[in-house]
């Protein structure tokens, strides 16, 4: 006597699952440039190391023999598996099953995937498609009642979504349409990453439809929608181009908000200087500069993650490393509203910052800000309410800090350019300039009278202008110790890697003393 | 070869026109100078092209999104994050 039949009929069951919702579903997958949930796990993660939990429930159709005659796997398909030989969970949605919607999932599935990841403190990766799980209105009619969301033992979900993103990192890919609970599933992680093809949207068209807007999918939720608002962090061509974003995150970060970030060894010399640092900023103040670059030759080479390029654009955030470290990089792109912070770059640095405090990121942060958005649309975006939120949202950092002043730092949005009250690393570049308020208008508001009596006010205004001029030297600041150091820009490099090697000492792996939010 | 649009990126003033039409541009070429903020911000050719429209007029007031020119052009790159550090 053995247990062959019965392995036979476990074999039998597991190879039905991988059918998926049919040939003809999977072929229409694929015919519209999209890999089923199967494909796009194997292609996520390490060959071979995905182990699946509850491959085989779904539901079955038996014959009068009480044989089993069909099975349609459930439409959440996740487990356990590798991403550079780290282990994280993997939880994705089968779209050839129902369009995975609710009505085909086990609810108990997503909800294990998430429980899985918060108890045994590892990172998560969603791949959603569809409405991730949500419901449709057909529900109301297979289950004869409608649902009551959050209702009695469907909050726990939410629970973790929540929980989720203070303790582990989560990562969301969504690739095809993406609706209301998939929607939202999505833009609960720390980084998302959607395909150009796809749209995410909490309503598709034919909704939208009943509120008086006829837009396509793309026009409603397309990528340029998303990126741009805010919701969805990057845009790839590819799901293979998705899968390798994911892949990267992750590698910058700890597998919990309970263990350090994976320092690796870099072959990129931590006292190198880079000669092209000495012309980066241009002498006419008016003039702009390519931000991008300056980050590329301070950090270790080919390092830098950028995410949410095409949000809050006058701030520029993402994942480097420092002599093998990774830190957590902001720098002011002048090329948006010459680098002043916008309401939603306020947004986008409230998030930043939080990422770098719950995983224990060491803060770079090269400034140029001549302040707040000015303006009437800036007044009516309450550009100064996201301000003092995104001030505070770095007063309460831990994470060790260093500001590098590259140009301006004016205003309120200045002053916001390391954590006030702890002691925090800062330099400022030769280019160095600031002041409480800009000079222009400034001088109009502060020397009225003066100006007014003058026999030619245009003069005198210029006259005021060149006096103040020569007494804002930042070397006549850093004099009176208002700042510490005025360097060499090519420094920059040994000095934000020392900062970064002293950092070793200063993180622990203890979660924040606030859970960050989506 | 297609017309591409070339649309501003921020609320702005356009302080100069630097093409006229039918002008030949390379990528990254500027072709508009927007002023936001007192600093003078470029708006650069997305590709090879011909300047196909300009559709304003300087000291205009311009939103974010809106269309400023057109361009014929057989291939676009990404011109605000491919370009080398530059004096």
């Amino acid at each position: 006597m053995n247990w062959r039949a019965e392995l036979k009929e476990l074999r039998l069951r597991e190879g039905l699952s991988q059918e998926m919702g049919g040939a003809d579903k999977v072929k229409r997958q694929h015919d519209s440039g999209r890999l089923t949930v199967h494909e796009r796990i194997n292609k996520l993660v390490d060959t071979g190391s995905f182990h699946e939990t509850g491959a085989i429930a779904g539901s079955a159709i038996y014959d009068e023999h009480n044989e089993l005659a069909s099975f349609t796997p459930s439409n959440c398909v996740f487990g356990r598996a590798c991403i550079d030989g780290r282990p994280i969970v993997v939880v994705g949605d089968d779209f050839t099953v129902r369009g995975g919607s609710a009505d085909a999932s086990i609810y108990e599935k997503p909800l294990m995937a998430e429980q899985m990841a918060a108890k045994f403190r590892l990172p998560i990766v969603r791949i959603i498609e569809g409405s991730g799980g949500g419901g449709s209105v057909k529900t109301i009619e297979t289950k004869g009642r409608a649902n009551l969301p959050g209702g009695v033992s469907t909050s726990l979900g939410f629970h973790y979504t929540t929980a989720n993103i203070a303790a582990v990192p989560v990562v969301g890919l969504g690739l095809g349409s993406v609706a209301g609970l998939g929607a939202a599933r999505l833009a609960a992680s720390h980084y998302s990453v959607m395909t150009k093809s796809s749209a995410v949207f909490v309503a598709g068209p034919p909704v939208v439809a009943r509120v008086g807007q006829s837009l396509s999918k793309q026009e409603l939720g397309g990528w340029e929608i998303q990126t741009r608002s805010g919701a969805v962090d990057h845009a790839v061509d590819t799901e293979e181009e998705a899968f390798a974003c994911a892949r990267r995150f992750l590698s910058y970060l700890p597998s919990s908000v309970h263990e350090l970030p994976p320092k690796l060894a870099s072959d990129d010399e931590p006292e190198r200087r880079d000669e092209g640092l000495m012309h980066a900023i241009p002498k006419d103040r008016r003039k702009v500069y390519k931000v991008r670059p300056i980050i590329e030759a301070v950090v270790d080479r080919g390092s830098f993650f950028e995410m949410g390029t095409m949000f809050g654009r006058s701030i520029v955030t993402g994942l480097a490393r420092l002599d093998g470290r990774a830190v957590a990089v902001m720098a002011s792109d002048p090329y948006f509203y010459g680098g002043s912070w916008t309401a939603t770059a306020c947004q986008k640095l409230v998030r930043f910052v939080d990422l770098a405090e719950t995983f224990h990121l060491p803060v770079v942060y090269l400034m140029d800000c001549p302040g707040f958005l000015i303006g009437l649309e800036a007044e009516r975006a309450a550009t100064i309410r996201h301000g003092v939120r995104a001030m505070a949202a770095i007063n309460q950092t831990t994470v060790p800090w260093c500001t590098v002043i590259i140009r301006n730092c004016f205003g309120v949005a200045g002053a916001a350019h390391q954590p006030a009250g702890r002691l925090a690393l800062r330099y400022a570049w030769l280019s160095g300039y600031w002041g409480s308020l800009p000079l222009e208008g400034g001088i109009e508001a502060a020397y009225r009278a003066e100006i007014d009596a003058a026999p030619d006010p245009v003069a005198k205004l210029s006259e005021i202008e060149q006096r103040l001029n020569k007494l804002r030297s930042p070397f006549r600041t850093a004099e009176a110790f208002w700042v510490e150091e005025i360097i060499d820009p090519r420094e920059t490099r040994p000095l934000i890697c020392e900062f970064a090697r002293l950092s070793d000492k200063l993180i622990t792996p203890v979660p924040s003393a606030f859970p960050m939010r989506p | 070869m297609t017309d591409v649009p070339v649309l501003s990126e921020l609320n702005a003033v356009v302080l100069k026109i630097e093409v006229a039409l039918g002008d030949r541009v390379r990528e990254g070429d500027t072709l508009i100078v927007l002023e936001s903020m007192k600093m003078e911000i470029p708006v650069a050719a997305p590709g090879d092209g011909t300047v196909t429209a300009i559709l304003v007029k300087e000291r205009q007031v311009v939103e974010e999104g809106q269309k400023l020119a057109a361009l014929g052009t057989a291939e676009i790159g990404d011109v605000q994050h491919d370009q080398p550090m530059t004096p």
